[in-house]
């Protein structure tokens, strides 16, 4: 009976995401940004930056695959908007109302998201790593190695952890414009802060610590040494962030009013 | 049988509708701004965060020791330290030297600014007054004076044909001269340089500056520093005027040099048929390499530019939310004089408050930096009320309140408060961070064609043409000088206006 309720709110959120448009658009966006950008950053490999394929210091794969840097914005969008816009319209009185069981609805609303994003995450990063072996110099890069492997794999997992950042932002903000501006924030101005700031010590620490540098180093496949944070270890860092704050931000959704 | 009704006449206000004042729409917007109370939050947070971060990164900068620096006649840092063959100069004179050759000794490659040439210098001390007429392999003959002047003489190939070069220094003014046979002289300048009267040092000079060549891939740059030595020849070497010297005197000026990674000495041998060979060092010019401390003062508006950016999206995206665009436009029926009444509005708040948050942060900033070892002489007192202080204070101030100006732009055309802050935070600061990991060409064409480039009118240090210089973003070099940089998010800014004006007029509300 349980597992039916389940499958049942399951079935109502895919509804909602499936009928909306902006969900396709955005989908759309985060296939066609990753497979641009990556084909666009693997022609810029000139011969002024690789005189031979054997004396490129480039991370061919990392570079094939720049587009996430710029598609996960569209996926924090897509989370922040499944249920920003609930809260902005009302409907989440309604969806409240037919289902009451708060951390169920957000649940299926994490599910039903994660397997969309995911989906449109494998268009994305077989797009932008096909393209990119066309265009590339270098010998093109095979998902049979075992770094290319967890890469592909990695940058799938960003785009879903960070469509739910945007989820449990949006959830514990009620706003869609709050979520994204904060959202956006936390991705992309901290590493550049952790950039200028004149400190070692410092942009040490926001490598490892800020959700998109510490991610994106699983996309990294040679000179593992010389990253702030490990792959996988890195990717925790940005799921803690994903699933930490969609805990809170569960708690936030039961405790308070709609 | 009709009783006759009497009917008032309806209201009609004094104004013309369509000419309705632009002041009382202005203050209409205004209203609608300041009555929201999150906006004036959003307003205030937005200038505690840019100053709080600002703090915060001047805070994390250190810096310590270092050899001493050298400064020059007008107080910046430069780089001074060559193989100098010399003699003194009283009085007027003349010197005169034909360059036959430059080549690399360091077997690293030839630097595009390998300068062998004759100099005036008023001591053998560093970083005082000097003019100077040099060839170089990539750039032709120059007439150098006080390290950041420049002047382009004839672009003759020393590989190809030998140049002559001459000197003259005649009252208090100092003429340089080149030549391709030491017969017709061309007049490459004139120059009065303060400091060269009374007695003064004269000869001939090799400097060979440190040339760095970038590797970068993800997670890292490596420069490579190509040690910067270099033999020049020299002949047909005539000097005329007083001197108390009978001969020739060779010194290593300032060495070691200060950022060379090996330091050899320099050596002069003059051969019996007149031929004078210098192999050395170094490099006279202005020094680029010390850190940007007015730069490092507005870390801040990074994150200040994401608040700006919500109030730019939010101030028109919430009226088509709320469906409050149709009273607006029922009250003004003429769109684009609310729109210029929305842009004004918006430009002047972000502006304002963008000003007062960059202006307190960069006072403060600089008070932590001095704590913090970033002294003078190498890092002198800015007044705020002189470039490039000013520049980047009232720039980031522009700069935020264009950025609101590009997000309330889109807004409208958009019409959604998602789509335009994403869109806004992506087009601005995306290109910075992908700049730090992709192959340099395209890192440095993403700071040109972005409105990231509009971060270049916080920089500090000049970056002088007669300088081989690196452009890496991580170090926050930006390709554009700083008023074209900002002109690149006023074009974007503009192009956002004209686009939201067309859909404006054409759409329904």
């Amino acid at each position: 009976m349980r597992w039916r309720g389940s499958l049942h709110a399951l079935h109502a959120e895919w509804t909602k995401l499936r009928t909306l448009p902006s969900t396709w658009w955005l989908l759309t966006a985060t296939v066609a940004l990753t497979a641009a950008m990556g084909a666009a950053a693997a022609s810029s490999l000139t011969t002024r930056v690789c005189p031979t394929p054997t004396a490129c210091h480039e991370d061919t794969v990392k570079l094939a695959l720049t587009g996430v840097q710029l598609s996960q914005a569209v996926c924090l969008v897509l989370g922040a908007l499944s249920i920003g816009a609930e809260y902005g319209t009302g409907t989440i009185r309604t969806t409240l109302t037919a289902m009451p069981g708060r951390w169920r609805v957000l649940a299926s609303k994490a599910v039903a998201l994660s397997l969309l994003t995911s989906a449109a995450g494998v268009l994305a990063v077989l797009s932008a790593l096909g393209l990119a072996g066309l265009i590339l110099p270098a010998p093109a890069p095979t998902l049979v190695d075992g770094a290319t492997l967890r890469a592909a794999g990695g940058s799938i997992l960003i785009l879903v952890l960070v469509t739910l950042l945007g989820l449990s932002l949006a959830t514990l903000l009620r706003d869609t414009g709050g979520a994204i501006t904060l959202g956006l924030g936390v991705l992309y101005v901290v590493p550049v802060l952790s950039h200028v700031i004149n400190s070692p010590t410092w942009q040490h620490r926001l490598q490892r610590w800020a959700p998109m540098p510490a991610g994106l180093s699983i996309q990294a496949t040679t000179n593992l040494g010389r990253l702030a944070i490990g792959p996988w270890a890195g990717l925790g860092v940005l799921a803690a962030y994903g699933v930490g704050l969609l805990v809170v931000g569960g708690v936030a959704f039961r405790v308070r009013d709609a | 049988m009709t009783t006759p009704t009497k009917t008032a006449p309806p209201y009609r206000s004094a104004l013309h509708p369509t000419r309705a004042g632009f002041g009382r729409l202005v203050r209409a917007e205004w209203t609608k701004f300041w009555t929201v109370r999150a906006w004036l939050l959003v307003l205030a947070v937005a200038a505690v965060v840019t100053v709080v971060i600002s703090q915060l990164g001047a805070s994390g900068s250190t810096t310590g020791g270092g050899p001493p620096v050298v400064l020059g006649p007008g107080g910046e840092v430069v780089n001074d330290s060559f193989r100098f063959t010399h003699r003194t100069l009283t009085g007027d004179g003349t010197i005169t030297a034909r360059v036959t050759g430059l080549k690399d000794a360091s077997g690293k490659g030839l630097g595009p600014w390998t300068k062998a040439g004759i100099i005036v210098r008023s001591s053998l001390k560093q970083g005082s007054p000097y003019a100077a007429v040099l060839a170089t392999p990539a750039h032709g003959v120059r007439m150098q004076w006080n390290f950041t002047h420049d002047k382009a003489g004839p672009s003759s190939d020393l590989a190809k044909a030998p140049q002559w070069l001459r000197l003259q220094r005649l009252g208090g003014k100092l003429t340089g001269y080149a030549s391709a046979d030491g017969e017709k002289w061309t007049r490459l300048g004139e120059v009065e340089v303060g400091g060269l009267r009374g007695t003064v040092q004269v000869g001939l000079f090799l400097a060979a500056p440190v040339h760095e060549i970038v590797h970068r891939s993800f997670g890292g740059t490596s420069e490579i520093a190509g040690s910067g030595q270099a033999t020049g020849t020299f002949d047909h070497l005539t000097f005329q005027g007083r001197s108390k010297d009978t001969g020739w005197t060779a010194t290593d000026v300032g060495a070691p040099p200060p950022n060379g990674p090996t330091s050899q000495p320099g050596s002069t041998t003059i051969s019996a048929t007149g031929t004078y060979t210098l192999t050395g060092q170094g490099d006279i010019a202005p020094d680029e390499n010390s850190p940007d401390t007015v730069q490092m003062s507005f870390q801040g508006v990074f994150m200040g530019l994401l608040f700006m950016v919500a109030l730019g999206t939010l101030f028109v995206t919430t009226e088509y939310k709320r469906g409050l665009i149709r009273t607006t436009f029922t009250a003004t029926p003429s769109r684009l004089k609310v729109l210029a009444a929305k842009t004004t509005v918006i430009a002047a708040i972000t502006f304002t408050t963008g000003l007062l948050a960059t202006a307190i942060g960069f006072t403060l900033a600089q008070k932590t930096l001095r704590s913090n070892g970033f002294k003078p002489p190498e890092f002198p007192d800015l007044s705020l009320l002189e470039n490039p202080a000013l520049r980047a204070v009232v720039g980031s101030a522009v700069l935020l309140s264009l950025v609101a100006v590009l997000a309330l732009s889109l807004g409208v055309v958009l019409r959604n408060s998602a789509g335009t802050i994403a869109t806004v935070v992506v087009l601005v600061i995306l290109p910075q961070i992908l700049s730090f990991a992709l192959p340099l060409p395209v890192a440095q064409w993403l700071l040109r064609v972005t409105p990231a480039a509009a971060f270049a009118v916080q920089q500090g240090v000049t970056y002088y043409p007669q300088v081989q210089h690196n452009c890496l973003p991580e170090s926050g070099c930006y390709p554009l000088s700083p008023y074209n940089g900002l002109a690149v998010l006023v074009a974007y800014a503009a192009a956002a206006l004209v686009l939201a004006a067309w859909t404006v007029r054409r759409r329904d509300a």
